[in-house]
């Protein structure tokens, strides 16, 4: 992928000696993870700030609830295509043998917020993060969509599995996709390549 | 870059794959013994925070907690379930161990802080759990005990830390120590790496 910026500036290889009582300072220690500490800041101040704006009626009204409900209509299309006869109802699912109701944590509106703030909070250029949120967000979404039409078959015809493939099996395997989603950003598409003539300077351990 | 020239990622992403079963596993033998831990924790946190101590948490069954008040003088109908508040354990697992590259005991030296520091989140959560219970579930007594601020504030806290602290933990552990893996940019494929 040819790109114009140049890359992040990695540690250099070799450090001056200091002294132990100097290594261990506080401006020490931000010298040497800066980076590190800037992103977990940034990380988490986006991530609160995104789970308080959704915790707020208004947000969770205007925003969530039909976003929600569009996830409930893209369902019962998934459901009815595999016979299912399924009717919706806001944001319940419905069939004469099984129903849910999807809600807040069930929706990928969690999965997508931890992307987002993972995204925006790592040094990359604005192309790089707007391109991750958009393929990022749509495949999260489609992971979800697959998660809830799978949940309503194991409700239909496992229902003993369906507390734990809800809370457990599931919602892990929407968040690690997440998580993996985004380290393959991090490390393939936010991060300048190297080119013919540049090292890393540090390898990875 | 790995040692071997090859770059990590992909074996990472392998390596993630093949340690979730057994990460699970270990988490689902140890999961019962882990809630009696939790809940005993978590009942000490809570009683710091009462004069005289009233909670008790009592186990139900494996998985499952129920909340008593002692100044109540009977079981209040309201539980939780203790499994559901510690299943992020299973990614931070195989998130740990999958790092290609690493030495096993610097992996586990890793692995071991990133546990202790979500053992302290877990008990946290157990008691952001039972006091938004208190603060916004049981009606008048609710209304009589806690402020128009305390209800909020334990609302939000409990919602901050039960979906977006605990799904993101196993990230930002991750990423607090092996964040410089992702910091280096990668190679173009083709050119190897002088490591």
């Amino acid at each position: 992928m040819a790109r114009k910026r140049a890359p992040h500036p990695v540690k250099p290889a070799a450090r001056p000696p200091v002294s132990s009582a100097a290594a261990d300072s506080p401006a020490s220690v931000w010298r040497e993870h800066r980076r590190e500490i800037t992103f977990l800041v940034l990380f988490l101040v986006l991530l609160g700030g995104g789970f308080a704006l959704i915790s707020l009626n208004w947000v969770n009204d205007h925003v969530v609830e039909p976003f929600t409900a569009g996830i409930a209509r893209a369902s019962g299309v998934g459901l009815n295509l595999l016979g299912q006869q399924v009717s919706l109802q806001g944001t319940i699912i419905q069939s004469h043998r099984f129903a849910v109701n999807i809600r807040n944590g069930c929706n990928g509106v969690e999965a997508m917020l931890i992307f987002l703030a993972a995204v925006l909070a790592f040094p990359a250029s604005w192309r790089s993060r707007l391109a991750g949120l958009t393929i990022g967000i749509v495949a999260i979404q489609l992971v979800n969509l697959v998660r809830v039409i799978a949940l309503f078959l194991t409700g239909v015809y496992f229902p003993k599995l369906f507390d734990a493939s809800h809370t457990v099996i599931w919602q892990s395997i929407v968040i690690l996709f997440g998580v993996m989603l985004w380290i393959l950003w991090a490390n393939r598409w936010a991060m300048a390549p190297l080119s013919a003539t540049e090292t890393p300077v540090e390898s990875a351990p | 870059m790995s040692r071997a020239g090859r770059p990590w990622l992909p074996r990472f992403l392998r390596n993630v794959l093949l340690w979730l079963v057994p990460a699970w596993a270990v988490w689902a033998l140890l999961a019962p013994g882990y809630n009696r831990f939790l809940l005993a924790s978590g009942q000490n946190l809570l009683r710091l925070t009462e004069y005289p101590s009233a909670t008790l948490l009592v186990p139900q069954g494996p998985h499952d907690a129920r909340i008593s008040r002692l100044d109540l003088g009977k079981t209040l109908e309201k539980g939780f379930r203790v499994t559901d508040l510690h299943f992020h354990l299973v990614l931070l697992l195989a998130l740990f161990l999958a790092v290609p590259d690493v030495p096993w005991r610097e992996r586990l030296g890793h692995l071991g802080w990133a546990l202790l520091l979500t053992i302290f989140f877990d008990i946290f959560l157990v008691f952001s759990t039972v006091k938004s219970i208190y603060a916004t579930q049981l009606g008048a007594w609710s209304l009589a005990n806690y402020g128009p601020f305390a209800r909020n504030a334990y609302g939000l806290l409990h919602h901050l830390l039960d979906l977006p602290g605990k799904l993101s933990l196993p990230l930002v552990l991750w990423a607090a120590f092996y964040l410089p893996l992702l910091l280096t940019p990668t190679p173009r494929a083709g050119i190897r790496s002088i490591s």
